[in-house]
């Protein structure tokens, strides 16, 4: 397999066959609750990207170079990476305040909400820990690799949710039943993209 | 080195490496805001409940700042935030500019008989749904509490007789109960406003009187009585023009069937006119 290939594996596998949203459903809450408009939606997918990038960065630093030697890695991952994350997303917002605020304007709310956000701990973990993912392209990813395969996560991330808010500002206008009004239809809706995302499993042999 | 001290070390560093970074980022990237945006912060609940509209309380604080929300805008804290954040800002607490709730009906099952009875959910939109609702009057409040399930602030109390009262200190004039009721027969007025028309029957006044024991009958005595032009009759049913009623009273004494009626001041009220002649 040669080495551009890979990566578009790596990066294809991340972004639509390994979905993180309607494959694995991690990160439901901003699914379900930032995707009622698309403008939002696009906001959030910005920050999301943004925030995963670096995580996924100080993270693969962190393990490979502190946790690893030490030989503590293996039970000591989440607390390491919560820390890192939450203090990286404290760090960028002061700074984007500072240099930029209309893009902190545009940004600021998400930001302190990504802080918890599973689904950047879930792609940092994958994408730094060994024998956390179950792609079978490679099992221990080296910087490159793990930044194009958090930027394929962050990219299906971003993908679904701003199809889902598009869908979802068209069902405002729908006469959809009471009952199901709001998260009801919300979720009938993600488990039909869902199946439709299914269709991807198995493409170039991933 | 045992295991322990390995894990103490590596995640001691770690939170020592970050802790600096986010201190000396602290003191580098300080943005200059208006003091007041803490103290505003203080103020408010900050739940970032999300109830005034703004995405957060330091976006709701922030539009407080730049005049752009009222010093009302903590709908969840109430008049004690409002007066908070009002003295922050240095100017009087307006919740009055919000009005309060007021149910255009006083008749429970006493006043006004049913015509049916309703066996379905306790939804006031269900029952006038059936057959123009089980109450006799088409107009009046059909007391299943509606109203009283919307309010955030519990202001709004039923009693067994299906009479509802609004307590005029508590409500902080959302007007989530005027959009729920399917009579459309609360209205916001002018929290000032004591002399009110509890009635919006639009039936002639023999019909009306025939189905309820407190309704205005469309007699014009108020009208007559008035004398800054007020109070008018509009489809069998008075109306007052808050603008112009000085809340004279004189209405509430002619009117038969007692459906003027003047309402205790509220508590903000009561302080505000006790200040002048304690000063």
């Amino acid at each position: 397999m040669n080495e551009a290939y890979r990566y578009f594996l790596i990066f294809l596998g991340a972004l639509l066959i390994y979905n993180i949203l309607l494959i694995r459903f991690i990160a439901l809450c901003p699914l379900i609750g930032v995707s009622t408009q698309v403008e939002t939606s696009i906001g959030m997918a910005m920050s999301v990207l943004f925030v995963m990038t670096m995580a996924t960065t100080a993270s693969w630093v962190a393990w490979n170079y502190i946790l690893e030697p030490l030989g503590v890695g293996e039970f000591l991952y989440i607390p390491v990476f919560i820390l890192i994350i939450a203090s990286l997303v404290q760090f960028t917002e002061m700074f984007i305040k500072k240099v930029s605020p209309p893009l902190y304007r545009a940004m600021g709310i998400y930001l302190p909400l990504i802080t918890t956000n599973c689904a950047v701990l879930a792609a940092a973990t994958e994408a730094v820990k060994p024998g956390f993912l179950k792609l079978n392209v490679a099992y221990h990813f080296s910087l490159p690799e793990a930044l194009i395969y958090t930027i394929g996560v962050a990219l299906g991330f971003g993908l679904v949710l701003i199809v889902f808010a598009c869908i979802r500002e068209r069902l405002e206008t729908s006469p959809v039943p009471h009952a199901f009004k709001g998260a009801p239809i919300a979720f009938i809706i993600a488990a039909c993209l869902s199946l439709a995302f299914m269709g991807f499993a198995n493409l170039l042999g991933l | 080195m045992s295991l322990v001290w390995k894990a103490a070390l590596a995640l001691g560093a770690l939170a020592f490496f970050f802790g600096v970074l986010l201190a000396i980022a602290y003191l580098r990237f300080k943005v200059e805001t208006d003091p007041r945006l803490d103290e505003l912060l203080e103020a408010v609940l900050g739940s970032n409940c999300g109830a005034c509209g703004y995405p957060g309380c330091e976006p709701a604080c922030e539009a407080v700042l730049a005049g752009e929300a009222g010093v009302d805008v903590c709908v969840a804290g109430g008049q004690k935030c409002a007066e908070a954040v009002a003295r922050i800002m240095g100017v009087e607490a307006s919740m009055g500019e919000r009005g309060v709730a007021l149910v255009h009906c006083q008749g429970g099952l006493a006043e006004s008989a049913p015509k049916a009875v309703y066996h379905g959910i306790d939804s006031c939109a269900a029952a006038d749904k059936i057959a123009g609702g089980f109450k006799a009057c088409d107009y009046g409040c059909l007391g299943l509490g509606t109203c009283k399930s919307v309010c955030p602030v519990n202001a709004i109390t039923i009693d067994e007789d299906r009479r509802r009262q609004v307590d005029r200190d508590r409500c902080t004039g959302c007007g989530l109960c005027v959009d729920v009721c399917p009579r459309s027969l609360i209205e916001l007025v002018p929290r000032d406003q004591q002399v009110l028309v509890m009635c919006n029957s639009a039936d002639k006044g023999a019909k009306a009187k025939k189905v309820c024991s407190v309704c205005c009958i469309a007699c014009k005595k108020c009208e007559k009585a008035c004398e800054f032009d007020a109070i008018k009759v509009v489809d069998n049913c008075a109306r007052i023009d808050f603008e112009k009623c000085t809340q004279c009273g004189k209405c509430i004494e002619v009117c038969p069937t007692d459906v003027l009626v003047r309402v205790e001041p509220t508590a903000a009220q009561r302080k505000k006119s006790k200040a002048p002649t304690a000063a």
